[in-house]
């Protein structure tokens, strides 16, 4: 029964991991941008809904409402100006000033909030609750609704990108930026919308893992990133569905390696990340327009 | 309008040392068609580069409809009305022909939900692949392609329409087509500058022909006097200008003499 609940639980996380990982597809796909700050951004979303939740004493499933949006003009903007002002020059430039931004990010939070986890919703029957199936099988309230959420948003994203205006745009930019640029589209405007929509997706992320578990200044690169590009790598670069997939499997190894060992979980993950990178380099869902 | 459609003033563009374009000076006017032939590396595509907004020009100045475009990119200046196909189609392969024309409409022609819907309806019939519609655009192929290029073009609702080699690779009966259409496009008003090394797709169509090499002009006028230029006789070597002046089939070679810089710029009125 240990390792069916391992396999629940392995896939629920995954639904979290996607999270994590759908905006950092999103951005590479459009844009060739490897975002190294993308955790520390979930964490930043984390910290304003705290913040949120502490000055206005609205109930903290509210303050999505707040920090979703906020987190996508952040996007917006720092896409137009610091990340695009980067893609000009070199995709080597991003990457560099992608880690700049993270270490700025890193050390402010550390600054400002000190090196304390906090952790977001404590005492919250959905944070806290949970249900058993038979006897020895626990399932959170909480990892169902993270993964029903990060099912809805890639449906979202999904129905977005393939029937919206916007979505065409974004996918006829991410195919070829001179052709779509010839066919009036500004290229830079619709790298802002989707930097937009992948700093939201950022942002449930780092809220959703808050309540999970707790948010440390150092918890976006310790965790989020890399277990965001570990679902990415999994799953395929650039497919959302493939973050999914990713995200549970990182999750189920995960959850296996726990239960052969509670120091193996970490490793366990990592191991079938390395396994898929010299088997399968192009992940389990390969993106057609890659092949 | 009054004034000329596309005003090029001494434009110079080069890579390191290679000049691709040397001191252009160039008026087109509204509703023209301009046919441009030249060798192999002549700087025809790049000059449609400088036009497009592709390519920035290290100097000159480009003016499209009465404004100074020099500085805007490919976008604004398709919004402004330069329309322009790729020598080699770049569809966005994984959508259909119809949303590739969709955006065109609704980005480069600035159409709303329903007339963009409309623009490119209209495009697919002119360029007659209505029937493809709903197909990927990655599996079609490359007569179908070339005419999804045209028809982007047209949905961005251009005033100047800028045609690289859209006839190469196709039979006679399509150039036919492809001349129809063209004459078409221009009938309701759009002036065309159309690159081509297939000569006689052109001579049906052009009211003025335009010799290329080197990054220079070495003719331009009528296409009769143009080709029987010295200097264009020699871009494309004798024997062939004779045959293309008869009504026969001209190809510009790649085996053009020296760099085929002998006549120096032109500036048209």
């Amino acid at each position: 029964m240990g390792w069916v609940n391992a396999i629940i639980q392995g896939v629920l996380t995954g639904g979290l991991y996607a999270l994590f990982a759908c905006g950092l597809s999103l951005m590479f796909g459009v844009m060739k941008v490897v975002n190294l700050a993308h955790g520390d951004l979930a964490v930043v979303a984390g910290y304003v809904a705290i913040g949120v939740i502490t000055v206005t004493h609205i109930p903290v499933l509210w303050s999505f409402l707040i920090v979703v949006p906020l987190m996508a003009l952040l996007g917006y903007v720092l896409q137009r100006t610091i990340i695009q002002g980067a893609l000009d020059r070199s995709v080597l430039i991003t990457l560099l000033v992608t880690f700049g931004l993270s270490v700025v990010i890193e050390n402010g939070l550390l600054q400002f909030f000190s090196a304390n986890s906090r952790a977001i919703g404590t005492g919250l029957s959905l944070v806290s609750g949970s249900f058993t199936l038979g006897s020895q099988i626990q399932i959170g309230y909480l990892l169902v609704v993270i993964f029903a959420v990060a099912v809805v948003v890639l449906l979202g994203l999904q129905y977005f990108l393939s029937r919206s205006r916007y979505g065409r745009l974004i996918r006829a930019v991410a195919d070829d930026r001179e052709a779509a640029q010839l066919a009036g589209a500004d290229y830079r405007h619709v790298f802002g919308i989707a930097a937009a929509l992948a700093f939201g997706t950022v942002a449930l992320a780092g809220i959703a893992y808050g309540m999970y578990s707790q948010l440390s200044p150092t918890t976006g690169t310790d965790t989020i990133l890399l277990f965001a590009f570990a679902a990415v790598v999994i799953g395929g670069l650039g497919s959302l569905w493939g973050t999914l997939l990713g995200g549970v499997v990182l999750g189920v190894a995960q959850q296996i390696g726990a239960q052969i060992n509670i120091s193996d979980e970490v490793l366990a993950g990592y191991i079938v990340f390395l396994a898929v990178l010299v088997l399968r380099p192009q992940g389990l869902i390969s993106r057609r327009a890659q092949s | 309008m009054t004034g000329p459609l596309l005003e090029l003033d001494r434009v110079t563009k080069r890579f390191g040392r290679v000049v691709i374009a040397e001191d252009l000076s160039l008026a087109v006017g509204p509703g023209q068609v301009v046919g441009i032939v030249g060798p192999n590396g002549a700087g025809k595509t790049s000059l449609f580069g400088l036009i497009s907004g592709d390519l920035a020009p290290g100097a000159g100045e480009i003016r499209f409809a009465g404004r100074t475009v020099t500085r805007l990119d490919a976008a604004a200046r398709c919004k402004l009305g330069v329309g322009r196909t790729y020598q080699v189609p770049r569809p966005f392969g994984d959508m259909t022909v119809f949303e590739n024309l969709l955006i065109a409409a609704q980005q480069g022609g600035g159409l709303r939900r329903r007339a963009s819907y409309a623009a490119a309806v209209e495009a697919l019939d002119r360029t007659g692949i209505s029937g493809q519609a709903n197909v990927p655009a990655e599996r079609l192929g490359l007569l179908q392609r070339k005419r999804l290029e045209l028809a982007r073009a047209l949905a961005t609702q251009p005033t100047l329409l800028l045609l690289d080699e859209v006839a190469g690779g196709l039979t006679d009966p399509e150039v036919a087509q492809l001349v129809e259409i063209v004459r078409d496009v221009n009938a309701a008003g759009t002036a065309v500058i159309w690159i081509e090394h297939v000569v006689r797709a052109l001579t049906p169509v052009v009211s003025r022909l335009i010799c290329l090499a080197g990054g220079k002009f070495v003719g331009d006028g009528d296409p009769a006097t143009v080709l029987a230029e010295p200097a264009v006789r020699e871009v494309f070597l004798g024997t062939e200008v004779t045959a293309a002046l008869a009504g026969g089939s001209l190809e510009a070679g790649s085996e053009v003499k020296g760099d085929g810089a002998v006549g120096g710029e032109r500036s048209n009125p």
